[in-house]
């Protein structure tokens, strides 16, 4: 065996059989696990040292039931034992992670790796339930009929690794291959067809598994790798399908029947003892109640109630708490720069209020994320995805969309991560789409100023409570048909997977588990808040602020002392503030725009909020706390802010003299905010989960239809009134 | 006693069922089958969602979840 290069080993097995743990007791480098099926979507590797002391790569495959190439999962599991991932050569072994409970169906994808050609240890895994349950699995008599090592393992205590990493020391020496099943004529004869029209006449690199997955699966994605353009390689497969299928075999049937017609003789017996358990599982009966139609509901309910409550009041002293920090701190630098207000601006308006604005949804995602986890970990997510899914099926998505978008509800980011529990890859690629549309938290200063403003003083607080879950609802209420005209246009390399889903047996959550999804998500979100989200706070900053003329100032302050000489010094600098703000880059920009927001209902002041707001809409706030002249320390409960606004009046055209808010004008500008993807963060989440493409979709998308709900609101309302 | 064969989505819960025909070009199930689902596999419903859709399964010991316009093209017989 050639030693210049390190021997690589890689894990796979069916979903949540145990491969990440294993993964991690071999490595001691530690990683996402979950109890939901394909949480593992990427490859992960390690290095794994031998008994021997040789020093081996330890891959990490996603879990898949099949090799049949339809998912990304099982792609990426094709692709990495044939050989043709990313870093070329195939591993020179695999330890197939068995769950001892589902022999028969975990031993159906270690046959289909078999035919790849590499060898293999099998891994039989929790074994310690395989034991409490009093299943008598002889691995001795499993080890001779299959050709290769067997060995029992606990992958959560570390039980029986020892044995593995012996029996893998040895295996890399013999190279032992699982016993492969004699096809039938007819299959070979197809088989021998595939391999002369691809591999003879036009030279593919194919292994005979690899011309198996192109026989058996109708939509392999094997084939999308080959060097043979579609029109050329469609009628030579399906050729081989006919020719299968004279043989007397359904070519979608045939794998399934013949692997397993070979496998069963071997398991029968051995599994025989396995049949005294025909009776209810445990988990079966918890599942008596919690996927009740009544009780499992209010379950479902009442524990939505729970986590929702929860990431409002545990995470409220602590949000509480970074705010006075971020303050304090603004305060503490503030003091030391006042000689460079320039810097100090930008230090503490730009670089501590902006990236700690965002900072503050850190403790509400941490709250979000261990009950996620805990759902994720006791196996209960796919019972909720499974009550909840025939309210998203006629929309393409499925019932696992239900979590990431009512986590969308507290804000969009952790919602979008959330879909990374959403296996197929449509269902996921729609409900990040549509999770912006989720009134967020940051959307309720809005609705609350607006509300309060121009709603609760002239119809009561009944009405108001009604706009603020209006606002709540149109988000929603838009978000069905646009799933559902995603799930029509997607183009087609966003495929849809089958729904059918497993219903994994319940299980004790680890702490530590859990412990570390927090940090991982948690450290991902600061490191974001440290790069992109700093980032945009200091362009946006730049832009209301420069360029700034000392002229100005003393023009400002002169007509003032002219004008109105009783101004306190703070109200004459929120005036020259205003000036300069009218003047900067944004405030240009914002007055030239303007006609754009016209239909809307919105004058130029509005629109620099507007546009200011779309790194953090929250913005909107302090921006238009300075266009009105009253100094960015705005909050939405401030009574100044709302008589202020109740008090503009237009400046200037058809409609001088007018008040510029009205009630269509509010409205107008809730439904914008309800709907526009005014959320950097959330525009940068999305590029990185998905692609840039479809972060700049979305970003003008959602932009477009705000719009069009914004102007028509205004309309309707102005025609109304 | 003949024995009718049902298709899935109709049966009720309660009761051991055998695989009589499964449309294999069904991509759920193809996806079943390379489970063990085939015929003359013994299984039972085991759960109905709220709206009756989907239906939860079980066969050699797992549990699967599948929406009713799929269950629609397995067809079984009762066996107890
Ligand atoms: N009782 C018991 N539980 C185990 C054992 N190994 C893993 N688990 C649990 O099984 C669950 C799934 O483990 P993972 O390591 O995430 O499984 P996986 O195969 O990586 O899952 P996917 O990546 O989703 O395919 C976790 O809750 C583990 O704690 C074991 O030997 N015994
Ligand atoms: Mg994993």
């Amino acid at each position: 065996m050639n030693t210049d290069r390190q021997l690589s080993v890689a894990l796979i097995g069916n979903p949540n059989t145990g491969k990440t743990s294993l993964f991690n007791m071999l490595t001691g480098l530690q990683q996402q696990v979950g109890n939901y099926a394909g949480v593992t979507v990427e490859k992960k590797t390690g290095t794994w040292t031998l008994p021997n002391g040789e020093r081996v790569d330890l891959i990490d495959l996603p879990g898949t039931y099949n090799l049949n190439a339809v998912s990304l999962d099982e792609r990426v599991a094709v692709d990495v034992l044939a050989g043709h991932s990313a870093d070329a050569a195939p591993p020179d072994l695999v330890i197939v992670v068995v769950d001892v409970e589902n022999l028969r169906r975990n031993l159906y994808l270690a046959s289909q790796a078999s035919e790849l050609g590499v060898p293999m240890v099998i891994a039989l895994n929790c074994w310690d339930v395989a034991e409490r349950k009093g299943l008598q699995i002889d691995s001795k008599l499993l080890e001779q009929r299959l050709g290769v090592p067997v060995v029992p393992t606990v992958a959560r205590t570390r039980r029986g690794t020892g044995a593995l990493a012996e029996a893998v020391t040895r295996a890399l020496e013999t190279r032992p291959i699982l016993v492969r099943p004699r096809w039938p004529e007819a299959v070979m004869e197809s088989l021998e067809y595939l391999r002369d029209e691809l591999i003879t006449q036009r030279g593919e690199a194919l292994r005979e598994g690899e011309l198996q997955r192109l026989l058996f699966d109708k939509r392999s994605a094997v084939a999308e790798r080959l060097k043979t353009t579609a029109p050329e390689r469609e009628p030579i497969l399906r050729r081989a399908r006919e020719k299968l299928h004279m043989g007397g075999y359904q070519p979608d049937a045939a794998e399934s029947l013949l692997r397993y017609r070979f496998l069963n003789p071997l398991l029968n017996d051995i599994l025989e003892r396995q049949a005294a358990m025909k009776k209810r599982s445990t988990s079966e009966s918890i599942d008596q109640l919690l996927l009740h139609r009544v009780w499992g509901l209010l379950v479902f309910v009442g524990m939505m109630y729970v986590v929702f409550q929860s990431v409002y009041t545990w995470a409220g002293p602590l949000m509480d708490l970074i705010e006075g920090g971020v303050g304090k701190l603004g305060d503490f630098a503030g003091g030391f720069l006042t000689a460079t207000p320039m810097l100090q601006s930008l230090v503490v308006d730009g670089v501590i209020g902006g990236v700690g604005a965002f900072l503050v949804f850190l403790p509400q995602i941490l709250v979000l994320f261990f009950f996620i986890a805990l759902l994720e970990e006791t196996g209960y997510m796919a019972r909720a995805a499974f009550l909840m899914d025939k309210l998203f099926s006629w929309s393409g998505l499925n019932g696992k969309s239900f979590v990431p978008l009512l986590s969308s509800f507290a804000c969009a980011i952790p919602g979008i991560l959330a879909t990374r529990t959403i296996s197929d890859p449509k269902a996921r690629c729609i409900t990040i789409l549509i999770a912006p549309l989720m009134s967020c938290s940051a959307r309720l200063p809005v609705y609350l100023l607006m509300i309060g403003a121009f709603i609760e003083p002239q119809y009561g607080a009944a009405i108001a409570g009604l706009t603020l879950f209006a606002m709540h609802f149109i988000g929603v209420l838009l978000a069905g048909p646009l799933a559902w005209l995603l799930h029509r246009s997607l183009p087609p390399y966003v495929t849809s997977q089958p729904f059918v889903m497993e219903l994994p047996h319940y299980r004790v959550p680890q702490l530590s588990r859990i412990g570390h999804r927090l940090y991982k998500c948690g450290s991902e979100f600061i490191i974001r808040a440290g790069t992109v989200i700093c980032a945009m706070t200091i362009v946006i900053w730049a832009l209301l602020y420069f360029p700034r003329p000392p002229e100005l100032a003393e023009a400002v302050e002169a007509t003032a002392a002219e004008t109105s000489p009783a101004l306190s010094p703070a109200q004459l600098e929120h005036r020259v503030n205003a000036a300069y703000l009218e003047q900067s880059f944004m405030g240009r920009f914002g007055r030239t725009v303007q006609p754009i927001f016209a239909p809307a209902g919105y004058d130029w002041k509005i629109t620099i909020g507007v546009l200011a707001s779309f790194p953090a809409r929250e913005i909107i706030i302090s921006t238009l706390g300075i266009t009105y002249a009253l100094g960015g320390e705005i909050d939405e409960g401030s009574d100044d802010l709302r008589t202020t606004l109740s008090k503009a009046k237009w400046e200037s055209g058809p409609r001088a003299g007018e008040a510029v808010f009205n009630l269509p004008v509010a409205l107008s500008i809730m439904v914008f905010f309800a709907l526009c993807m005014q959320c950097g963060a959330t525009v940068a989440v999305i590029a990185k989960e998905l692609h840039w493409g479809w972060a700049a979709g979305s970003f003008f998308g959602l932009t477009a239809l705000a719009w069009v709900a914004a102007v028509l609101t205004y309309q309707i309302g102005m025609w109304l009134a | 006693m003949p024995i009718l064969p049902m298709r899935l989505d109709r049966i009720k819960k309660d009761g051991l069922f055998r695989v009589t025909k499964l449309d294999s070009g069904n991509p759920c199930i193809a996806r079943l089958m390379t489970m063990g689902l085939l015929p003359d596999q013994e299984l039972r419903l085991t759960h109905e969602a709220p709206l009756g859709d989907p239906i939860a399964i079980e066969f050699n010991g797992c549990q699967m979840s599948l929406r009713i316009e799929d269950a629609a093209r397995i067809e079984v017989e009762a066996i107890g």
